[in-house]
């Protein structure tokens, strides 16, 4: 027993011998901790690529990277945010209503003294990132970079079955019909983390009932037991009834989804340009193609998806003024073309001509700047509990396409919840 | 050794070669995984095929890309104290409730048991802001002293139905020979608390060990943060690799494991003792 | 004499500080929260007992519960007695019996996130061991998409849990069948008692502290289920194998309903409080005084 008891306490020295050293390594005069989701190691490498940059530039900062995982990473940066001790210096954070949660609730710094001397936004940014960085007037939100959506599939089996990449919802349905009758499953998803039915529902209400009926109804502005909400789901419902989409597609993650495209099980999906991120075969990259989401109504503004990703600094900051040194840096055309250009992303700042990109990347810049209105994704523009409960109704309607009208019911019930 | 004997103990061996074949399953899936190279595991889908060439290679790659050397240190040291402080003081808790006649005796047993069953997840909030108060968030210590104290709720109420067990007369024997209240715990109660003990033990490591919540949220330093939370970002990363995922899996369970290996003596002693009297 | 009269106190002077500190202060304060409105950033607001009403208009809620429930009659059908059996089948002194108590031992040592990455490959629509095997038996008619079909996903998920549980059970019976000397054993078998009589008579009130200890976390961990849930299915296909421990989280830190989410904590909390001390109770009032 004695020994037991000896071991506690020299446990207990080593341990305080351990913290005495990372007390001892905090002296560093201007730090600056960063708390990130980026968990991937592709973005994770490059923000850490960033940093050594800036410090080099600036050998009296210390820039600390604290990396969690994705979706934990949402849960505790609320314990951070109120917290005075324990809050970061920088959080990266999505663009829109979800920044603005926090803006609402005056956890956030604004940035306008970010700039430099004479410098605004708009000298780094297009006007149109003001409305998802920018709220009651003040800069909160610092755009890094973007992403676009679309359609993705397979060169190679495109080209053996002849087929085009579709423009209109009709041809669009050829596609399916024409992949179907070559035992190719037409389409793809993998829903077990919902969103990626939310993907289906933002395009298709975009492209039925276009991008400002959409946004009042993120808002909850508009009900969702309408006949315009039900277009949206007929639509859907016409695919799920013909057996477009792969089986059991509630057993997979997004990842798992697109390994039937990735094996040529399945011909098309839904989703964002990261997709690339988890090719790991050089060759299925190449052959990777995309197209924009098919027109259905062509009286109806094309309207795209573009989620934004960036960065904020909190209200508790403990190192507010080299937090805002470190920002203004993110924000130069130098660190964002680096950051876009590793990852395939589109920079935010302006200054970056289009040539630059890879062709790919251009062909999805074209894309959004032909569009009339873009917006965010289902879960970054409406509520949180809102999002949740929706997205459990969309994974439902897919399972079970005949109860549109509990859906809709149901969906009305929730926003009048959130909402009201 | 009698015929009807060697019958008996070689259907024992069959039968638990049986049971034990069916119960790993899992595990075996999870293991020739990790030996197979990701064109084995997409393209064979009958998992009863052994992998074409036994290669560490995939651990490796896991140990490595992974950084698991600091994250196991980050490990021990967190479960080894909580280990041993929950154990102690919950031997002591449970010496106290089960051998002391006192009021409240049962309402103190009661709000340890009770304690234990909150939904620990709701406990992230206060848990926190407590350890933020304290000066403790983002330390070892933060961590290691909410296990123990958590822990404690469980560990006292099995003890202390241990600890009845023992006779009172032993204790009464040894105050007469004049013993204080603590040497009787130490020289009595705890060695013949032994395979309790062991057993504790061994699933309180297990539990802390594999802990994945509290390193997240008390530690913000990825340099201070347990394997759960390296074999987390691992899936991360190598979210198509299920080799390497696996055998970082395996690499995890290993050190559990090897403690239940090396307590499980304690449960064949107890038998041993009273067999040699 | 008064020095042993204070001596219980001195020995549960620490204990019951940091349990105070650590458990019992959060209690509370998940109490108090749940008559709040709270979005777990600004301070919260005071709305008395709504979201008590809401929770009982909830239908996630009675999914919940009613899950949980499966959970628990489940636990409480197979793990508890198979550790049982376990223990008792591997007690033995022959030599490499070792290896097999580890064995069944081994699902225990996987952390949960682990066990059900292993479980979500197993139960794979497509290439998963279970369906692929049934397809080989020529048994195709039987596969199944085991988490995304909404009548049977929560069972799936039970059968997850059913396997380290079975263990951590067996754990409990082993250390408990240390408490039983072999004279007494001996002793039986010269009066002549056989086999059952031996386990009824002799073996099972021996094994009371640990089959206490084990149903009790049986109980527990059945309505506390909440990591498997997490990982597997987040309560999928649309809420068909929500728990209330994961529907909580869901609610509180995803959905910034903290209030609402602690009072599923104390509903939770309060169903479990009632199983445990009400079986508790029947024990310990027949428990000598000492």
């Amino acid at each position: 027993m004695k020994r037991l008891t000896s071991s506690f306490v020299v446990t207990l020295l080593v341990i305080s011998f351990i913290m005495g050293i990372s007390l001892a390594t905090l002296g560093a005069e201007k730090k600056v901790v960063i708390n990130s989701y980026m968990a991937d190691p592709a973005p994770k490498e490059t923000l850490k690529q960033l940093v050594a940059e800036f410090e080099e530039a600036n050998p009296d900062y210390a820039v600390t990277i604290n990396t969690y995982p994705h979706e934990d990473y949402k849960t505790l940066i609320r314990t951070w945010l109120p917290s005075k001790k324990a809050s970061p210096d920088i959080v990266t954070w999505f663009a829109g209503e979800r920044a603005n949660t926090f803006v609402d609730k005056g956890l956030m710094m604004p940035l306008d003294d970010i700039w430099g001397e004479g410098k605004s936004f708009e000298d780094y940014f297009p006007r149109a990132f003001k409305s998802i960085s920018q709220f009651e007037g003040e800069t909160y939100f610092l755009p890094q970079s973007w992403y676009w959506w679309g359609f993705w599939y397979r060169k190679s089996v495109f080209n053996e079955l002849n087929l085009e990449e579709p423009i209109t919802w009709n041809q669009f349905l050829d596609v399916c019909k024409e992949l179907k009758e070559n035992d190719y499953t037409p389409i793809t998803i993998g829903s077990k983390f919902r969103w990626t039915a939310a993907g289906w529902f933002d395009y298709l209400n975009l492209r039925v009932n276009g991008a400002d009926f959409h946004m009042k109804l993120m808002k909850g502005e508009v009900s969702y037991d309408s006949e315009k909400v039900r277009k949206v789901f007929e639509h859907w419902k016409e695919l799920i009834d013909k057996g477009y989409f792969i089986e059991n597609h509630s057993s997979y993650s997004w990842q798992e989804g697109a390994k039937f495209l990735f094996n040529k099980e399945a011909g098309m999906y839904l989703m964002g340009q990261f997709i690339q991120d988890v090719v790991s075969d050089e060759k299925i990259k190449e052959d990777l193609g995309f197209f924009r989401f098919p027109i259905i109504d062509a009286s109806v503004p094309i309207a795209e998806e573009t989620p934004t990703d960036g960065y904020m600094i909190p209200k508790n900051a403990p190192h507010p003024e080299a937090a805002k040194k470190f920002m203004h840096f993110l924000a130069t055309r130098d660190a964002q073309w680096f950051f876009a250009k590793k990852l395939n992303r589109i920079a935010a700042n302006k200054n970056i001509e289009p040539e630059n990109y890879d062709p790919m990347v251009q062909k999805g810049l074209q894309m959004i700047n032909r569009s009339d209105k873009v917006t965010q994704f289902y879960d970054r523009d409406t509520k949180p509990a809102m999002a949740d409960k929706a997205m459990d109704q969309f994974v439902k309607f897919m399972a079970k396409p005949g109860q549109i009208d509990q859906i809709l019911r149901s969906l009305e019930a929730e926003r009048k919840k959130v909402f009201e | 050794m009698s015929k009807k004997r060697i019958l008996w103990v070689g259907s024992f061996y069959l039968i638990a070669i049986v049971i034990s074949l069916i119960w790993l399953f899992p595990l075996f899936i999870a293991g020739t995984t990790a030996f197979k190279s990701m064109s084995e595991v997409v393209q064979d889908v009958y998992w009863w095929n052994l992998p074409d060439n036994f290669t560490f290679k995939y651990f490796l790659e896991a140990w490595n890309q992974g950084g698991m050397s600091r994250y196991f240190l980050n490990s021990f040291i967190i479960t080894v104290p909580s280990v041993i402080g929950a154990l102690f003081f919950s031997a002591l808790g449970g010496f106290a409730l089960a051998k002391y006649r006192f009021k409240y005796n049962k309402l103190i047993l009661g709000i340890f048991i009770a304690g234990n069953m909150i939904p620990f997840q709701m406990m992230m909030f206060p848990v926190f802001r407590i350890s933020n108060l304290i000066g403790l968030y983002d330390t070892y210590l933060a961590v290691i002293l909410f296990h123990i104290s958590f822990q404690m709720g469980f560990c006292i109420f099995f003890l202390r139905n241990f600890i009845r067990t023992i006779p009172t007369d032993l204790l009464d024997a040894a105050r007469v020979d004049g013993s204080s209240e603590f040497r009787i715990f130490l020289q009595i109660v705890l060695p013949l608390t032994k395979p309790a003990l062991a057993a504790l033990g061994i699933l309180e490591f297990t539990w802390i060990w594999n802990d994945y919540l509290w390193g997240l949220v008390l530690l913000a330093s990825d340099n201070l943060r347990p394997v759960t939370v390296g074999l987390v970002s691992l899936q991360g990363e190598y979210l198509s690799k299920w080799n390497i995922i696996s055998a970082g899996s395996l690499i995890a369970a290993a050190v559990p494991l090897i403690v239940f290996l090396l307590f499980q003596r304690y449960f064949i002693q107890g038998l041993m003792m009273g067999a040699s009297k | 004499m008064n020095k042993r009269k204070f001596a219980p106190f001195k020995f549960l002077l620490i204990p019951v500080i940091l349990y105070a500190i650590w458990v019992i202060a959060p209690i509370f304060y998940t109490i108090f929260l749940s008559f709040t409105q709270w979005d777990g950033l600004t301070a919260p607001t005071f709305i008395g007992l709504g979201n008590y009403v809401d929770l009982l208009n909830d239908p996630t809620f009675y999914t919940a519960l009613f899950n949980n429930i499966k959970w628990l009659f489940i636990y409480v059908l197979v793990p508890l007695p198979l550790g049982l059996v376990f223990a008792l089948f591997f007690n033995r002194k022959l030599p490499g019996v070792k290896i097999f108590k580890t064995a069944i031992y081994l699902p225990l040592t996987l952390s949960f996130v682990v066990l059900s990455q292993i479980w979500t490959w197993i139960y794979q629509p497509k290439y998963g061991a279970i369906n692929v095997t049934l397809k080989a038996l020529g048994l195709g008619e039987l596969t199944v998409a085991w988490l995304s079909n909404s009548d049977i996903v929560t069972y799936s998920l039970i059968v997850v849990g059913c396997w380290p549980q079975t263990a951590y059970t067996m754990v409990l019976f082993l250390a408990g069948l240390q408490n039983v000397p072999t004279e007494v054993m001996e002793a039986a078998k010269v009066d002549g008692a056989n086999k059952w009589q031996r386990f009824w008579k002799v073996i099972l009130p021996l094994l009371k502290p640990a089959t206490i200890i084990a149903v009790a976390v049986t109980i527990i961990q059945s309505l506390r289920m909440f990591a498997i849930v997490n990982v597997m299915t987040r309560g999928g296909p649309f809420r068909s194998s929500e728990v209330l421990a994961n529907y909580m989280y869901v609610e509180g830190f995803k959905n910034y309903s903290m209030g609402y989410a602690s009072t599923l904590a104390v509903v939770l909390f309060l169903i479990i409080l009632l199983f445990v001390f009400i079986y508790l109770y029947q024990i310990f009032k027949t428990e000598v005084e000492y």
